[in-house]
């Protein structure tokens, strides 16, 4: 697995948070394994906890117009370079 | 009844009919309103296009295409099918249980290959024929066939012909919208394919006083943003977690701007807590109606959650109170429906609902049965012994809960995926806890305390 950046750490213990995943800790979230589908196995209910969970933590608002949301929903690098480009 | 007919639209030809939001290929050349006549003349022309069929699976995603496609159908006289999911699976299942079937989609779906399929975005609608009247359907055709949202693949069907649809519809439109002599801009999260979006997002645009928005925005910024594209009185059809992440999701930010004013907001397929309701009220400077309804009847009650605990039931709708539940019938329904809610009567025309029977789950508004989904894991393979519980006081919205132990080989992670293979994704169980042997009593029970023990004290993260 690729290594995790301490932002994508923060942003996996976010997730393992929210969504109660305990199969999994945050430290094994693989950066770029898929989220949803196969990987993760999250669903749309998990999209709309995370996306007001990041809103809370962050005031960063998902847009399911925007490409730009649907690209960051595919993994946790992904994801967490959405929530800290958009917060800057 | 047998002779009779009903108008495809009882709106006045010149009325707004639909927004889009989009330019829609085929469809329009800018975005904007659409009146009735220039739906019918969308409907008819697709209705020329369609294949020779008698079951259409209708896929599409952009509600306004939805419409149009579902009234071309019943034009066609062919019969709708509204999937439960959009599972390439569910498509298969459906084309072989039912006769003559093709799939109707917009493009943005995966497509089951070995079915007959028509794309709409690769047609050209016109939009300029003129009606004098709408065209009429025979009020006992087939409009479509809605499938109730179970935990397992073999969701129920249920028969939804033109005159029930249409005479349901106007029984919506009295308890649901005040009244109102303008026309109400709806958005709706939910989807056109299930029943509470189908009566609010076609049928009350097809016969009252409503203009439909073309899209199904979900995140709630997108929601803001599509309200605040549509012109005023507007309306918001959503259910308890969309709104739940609209209110939570803003509250602590100062956007007055930014929250468009909502005239009235209907919320249906899961219990609204109060709290939620008056928030959501504050919210968008607007008022509330819950609704209460399942699949094979469509809404039924209505309450002002925000003040009242007791729900109004609607008119033509009767509640027979019976030892085994209540059963509902309507003049305009052809079967009688048992409800799976504990029911606790107060008059003729209010009640207050007490809860689930004990074996129904609901997950952010899917509703699925514990017998079915722990058969499911009975016919795993791999499984020796095991169960799942719906967990009560869990954080957040909920999710089922396994105990399973294995034949030797078989992982966790085996179990997952014949879930995923055999129920709907909100009901798979998380966690699934893996114990050496399930503390069964000598009669092979297993009792509440031993189960939630074995929750409460599970290793996180093995």
């Amino acid at each position: 697995m690729a290594i995790q950046s301490s932002e994508e750490l923060e942003v996996a213990k976010l997730l393992v948070d929210v969504l109660n995943l305990e199969d999994i800790t945050a430290e094994e979230v693989d950066p770029e394994e898929m989220l949803f589908g196969d990987g993760l196995g999250l669903d749309s209910i998990d999209a709309l906890e995370i996306a007001l969970a990041i809103s809370q933590k962050y005031g960063v608002q998902m847009k399911a117009e925007d490409e730009s949301t649907r690209e960051a929903f595919a993994t946790l690098k992904s994801l967490t370079i959405f929530i800290f480009a958009s917060k800057a | 009844m047998s002779c009779a007919h009903i108008p495809l639209t009882g709106r006045n030809l010149s009325d707004d009919f639909a927004f889009l939001t989009h330019i829609l290929p085929g469809i329009n050349t800018c975005k904007g309103s659409v009146s009735a006549m220039q739906f019918l003349s969308h409907c008819t022309s697709l209705a020329q296009q369609l294949p020779a069929g008698v079951h259409v699976i209708n896929l599409c995603n952009n509600r306004y295409r939805f419409l149009v496609a579902f009234c071309a159908v019943i034009l066609r006289n062919q019969t709708n099918l509204l999937p439960p999911n959009k599972n390439v699976a569910t498509q298969i299942r459906l084309a072989s249980l039912y006769d003559d079937c093709y799939l109707l989609h917009d493009g943005d779906t995966d497509i089951a290959s070995d079915i007959r399929a028509l794309n709409m975005t690769d047609l050209v609608l016109d939009i300029s024929t003129t009606f004098d009247v709408s065209p009429t359907i025979p009020a006992e055709h087939l409009a479509a066939i809605s499938f109730t949202s179970g935990s397992t693949g073999d969701s129920k069907p249920n028969k939804k012909y033109w005159h029930s649809l249409k005479v349901s519809s106007d029984i919506n439109y009295r308890h649901m919208i005040p009244e109102n002599t303008s026309v109400l801009h709806q958005v709706a999260t939910v989807p056109a394919q299930h029943m509470w979006g189908l009566e609010t997002s076609i049928f009350l645009p097809l016969h009252h006083n409503v203009c439909i928005a073309d899209s199904r925005p979900f995140y709630p910024e997108d929601i803001l943003l599509h309200l605040r594209l549509l012109p005023q009185p507007r309306m918001l059809v959503t259910t308890p977690v969309h709104l739940r992440s609209l209110v939570e999701g803003f509250s602590e930010r100062t956007i007055s701007d930014v929250r468009p004013h909502v005239d009235l907001i209907l919320c249906a397929t899961s219990p609204l807590l109060p709290v939620l309701a008056k928030s959501a009220e504050a919210f968008f400077t607007g008022e509330l109606r819950e609704v209460y309804g399942c699949s094979e009847v469509g809404s039924m009650a209505v309450r002002h959650t925000a003040n009242d605990t007791v729900w109004r039931l609607f008119d033509d709708i009767a509640f027979n109170y019976q030892p085994d539940g209540v059963v509902v019938t309507a003049e305009h329904l052809a079967e009688s429906t048992l409800l799976q809610d504990k029911i606790e009567r107060c008059d003729t025309h209010h009640f207050v609902l007490k809860g689930r029977s004990e074996d129904m789950i609901d997950i952010a508004g899917k509703r699925g049965s514990l017998v079915e989904i722990n058969q499911v894991l009975l016919s795993f393979d791999g499984l020796q012994d095991g169960l799942v519980f719906f967990p009560k006081n869990q954080p957040g919205l909920g999710r089922l809960a396994a105990i399973v132990t294995l034949k030797t080989g078989v992982t966790k992670n085996d179990v997952k995926q014949y879930f995923r293979q055999h129920v709907d994704n909100a009901f798979v169980p998380r966690p699934i806890i893996v114990v050496d042997e399930l503390p069964r009593e000598e009669t092979g029970k297993l009792s509440n305390s031993t189960i939630m023990n074995i929750y409460s004290h599970r290793k996180i993260s093995v």
